[in-house]
């Protein structure tokens, strides 16, 4: 994980740091260790999920958070933040379900126009950040109330039509393994290819101090609109994964994935203050809030122990990594 | 820092005036908006939202956010239900639940002020524990209980024709407003948003400033809460939702700068009135759900673009005056 924060690094020295830092290490030992410990306590409480075919399917009911925490991801390294994203997810799960099923001449081709609109709303929120200078949280809290708007327009209710090749997509299996671990690995190879790209290490430098980086000749505006355009189309894939999972168009999902995405970031342990972090640490996070969930059902505890779980692992995870810090900061 | 005042205040007559032209604008659309009884529901409306973004204008202020408000709201509702309903006398529920608000707000104040957890995440997990504790506590549906008379009266009640919560939120607004700029704790909150280190330089003990505006904000929400349950007559889990981010919203289209050291509550007033009144407008229109959020998003920003404009021009007005 490290090594990947590493190569973004825009500079050898601070990749040293970064490397060797104490903080570094231990906070991606914290999230592993826990991922660790909740896959034990899941095994042991429903020996049943230790099943390839039973961990898939809880896996599949993740994807559309591995996405919309992915796209935010992608915000928060810039210092950013997109509450739009459960707009873009709504977007392309009412359209999947109004333009690409049986309804009007609908085709699978449609899903290239659909991603389009997704990518749309993300470079819309870029532009408001960017040239009309709002802030992120404001931008993104308009255009996810317009396009909220919108995707209600289009479909009052839950209904449409997904195609079956997209429930098969994400409900399937290939080889005799399940869909979701090659979704899941698809999603991680983009993340890889993205933050060796120029694209990905712009973001870092952006986000780590956008001055430098402007000095060093990275375009920062181009490059806060081209992460919140990708921001808008993975949200819109993590609709799409949605709108496949549960074969129908829902105009109102998205705003229950918004601050989750937010919580599956900090637990994985990407900055909030930007270009520190990275998608493959988010996983991480979203897989921990998956398994804390899937504890309290093995368990058939009240659905209240794992809203409490989730919020005291938020502040114990930032806290517990902060203590290196605050120590430093007392002496 | 008189040109700054002048912005502000700038930015606080651009945000009346949209929410006056949007108020005009259905006056004439619509006369029957301009009855009594209609003019009443609005007010009351308001008033919530204006309620719950008092808290939320002093966090922000303060350059924070506060994430839990929606939460803090439902458990001022339902704790204010359930324990009057289990015997105890009003007056000693609302007390007690007034406090339960301080302690949300403490804790939240607490963990970002000393162990520097930054104000979303705290306030995001704290308002995810006492959803919790709502949940546990077995109200996901609602308490069964009707809202207590206490809380009835001052969301229904009127004096003089005029409903009694409209009275209170502008008792609520002039005290608020005369703290934020009479007193010394509004000038170091302002500080403290405008340059945190340069406020702790300066001798302001930051933490404890910042700890009161999220308490601050504990208490509205409850408040906005208790009020909220009378409204509805009952009270249940998620009836705070629309406040969360209805709250940040009246705070931006009132022209307070969401990074904090900027802004005044008769803005955030007037944006909870902007938002009131076009849904008003929208529902005369019967265009439902769908052009309501959106028309929300377009005011939004186009609520903070004209601010910037408004305070842009009280600048260059002052600048030439100077001149002259």
């Amino acid at each position: 994980m490290s090594s990947i924060v590493g190569q973004a690094a825009p500079e050898g020295s601070k990749m040293a740091v970064l490397l060797k830092g104490s903080r570094g290490w231990r906070a991606h030992s914290l999230v592993i260790g826990l991922l660790v410990i909740l896959v034990l306590l899941n095994g042991f409480a429903d020996p049943g999920l230790v099943d390839m075919f039973q961990a898939g399917l809880l896996l599949q009911t993740a994807l559309p958070l591995v996405f919309v925490a992915f796209a935010q991801t992608l915000a928060v390294l810039t210092r950013g933040m997109d509450l739009s994203v459960g707009a873009s997810m709504a977007m392309v799960s009412v359209l999947t379900a109004t333009w690409m099923g049986g309804f009007d001449g609908g085709s699978s081709w449609h899903l290239l126009p659909i991603l389009g609109i997704a990518l749309g709303i993300g470079l819309l929120n870029g532009v408001l950040i960017c040239i009309l200078r709002l802030p992120p949280i404001i931008a993104t809290l308009a255009t996810w109330s317009v396009f909220n708007g919108v995707a209600i327009g289009l479909l009052e209710q839950d209904g449409g039509e997904v195609p079956t090749w997209l429930t098969n997509l994400v409900t399937g299996e290939s080889f005799g393994i399940p869909n979701s671990y090659f979704i899941l690995a698809v999603a991680l190879i983009i993340w890889y290819q993205l933050s060796r790209g120029r694209l990905g290490r712009s973001i870092f430098a952006v986000g780590g101090d956008p001055e430098r980086a402007a000095l060093n000749g990275i375009n920062v505006k181009r490059t806060l609109i081209a992460t919140y355009g990708l921001c808008g189309l993975i949200a819109g894939i993590g609709g799409l994964m949605l709108a496949g999972a549960t074969s129908t168009g829902q105009p109102t999902a998205g705003d229950a994935y918004i601050l989750p995405s937010v919580t599956a970031v900090v637990i994985g342990g990407t900055s909030l203050m930007g270009g520190r972090g990275g998608v493959g640490l988010t996983i991480l996070g979203v897989l921990i809030l998956t398994l804390v969930n899937s504890l309290v059902q093995a368990l058939s505890l009240e659905a209240w122990v794992g809203v409490l779980l989730t919020s005291v692992l938020l502040v114990a995870v930032v806290v517990v990594r902060a203590i290196p810090d605050l120590i430093k900061g007392r002496a | 820092m008189n040109r700054r005042i002048t912005a502000q205040n700038a930015t606080t007559i651009g945000a009346f005036c949209v929410a006056t032209a949007l108020f005009l604008f259905a006056l004439i659309y619509q006369p029957s908006f301009g009855s009594s009884n209609s003019l009443s529901q609005v007010a009351i409306f308001a008033a919530f939202m204006g309620i719950a973004a008092l808290g939320q204008t002093l966090v922000v202020l303060g350059g924070g956010m506060d994430l839990s408000v929606p939460w803090t709201i439902a458990l001022g509702g339902v704790a204010f239900t359930q324990w009057s309903s289990s015997g105890i006398p009003p007056g000693v529920a609302l007390a007690l639940v007034i406090v339960a608000g301080v302690a949300v707000g403490a804790v939240n104040g607490i963990g970002v002020s000393y162990l520097k957890v930054s104000p979303i995440v705290m306030t995001l997990g704290v308002g995810g524990i006492v959803q919790a504790y709502l949940l546990h506590v077995g109200l996901g549906s609602g308490t069964g209980d009707a809202a207590p008379n206490l809380a009835q009266s001052i969301a229904t009640g009127s004096v003089a024709g005029i409903p009694t919560l409209a009275i209170f939120w502008l008792v609520l607004a002039v005290g608020a407003s005369l703290v934020l700029s009479k007193s010394a704790f509004g000038r170091r909150l302002y500080a403290l948003g405008m340059n945190e280190r340069g406020a702790y330089l300066a001798g302001v003990r930051v933490n404890q400033v910042r700890i009161l505006t999220y308490m601050a904000s504990g208490v509205a929400s409850v408040l906005a809460g208790v009020v909220l349950s009378g409204y509805l007559g009952e009270a249940f889990v998620d009836m705070g939702g629309p406040y969360l981010f209805g709250s940040i919203a009246a705070v931006a289209v009132g022209g307070a700068s969401i990074l904090g050291g900027q802004g005044s509550y008769w803005g955030t007033v007037a944006g909870a009135l902007t938002l009131t009144f076009l849904s008003s407008v929208l529902s005369m229109f019967d265009l439902g759900q769908s052009a309501l959020q959106i028309a929300y998003g377009l005011v939004i920003i186009g609520g903070v673009l004209f601010g910037r404009v408004a305070a842009g021009m009280a600048r260059s007005g002052s600048r030439l005056r100077r001149r002259a």
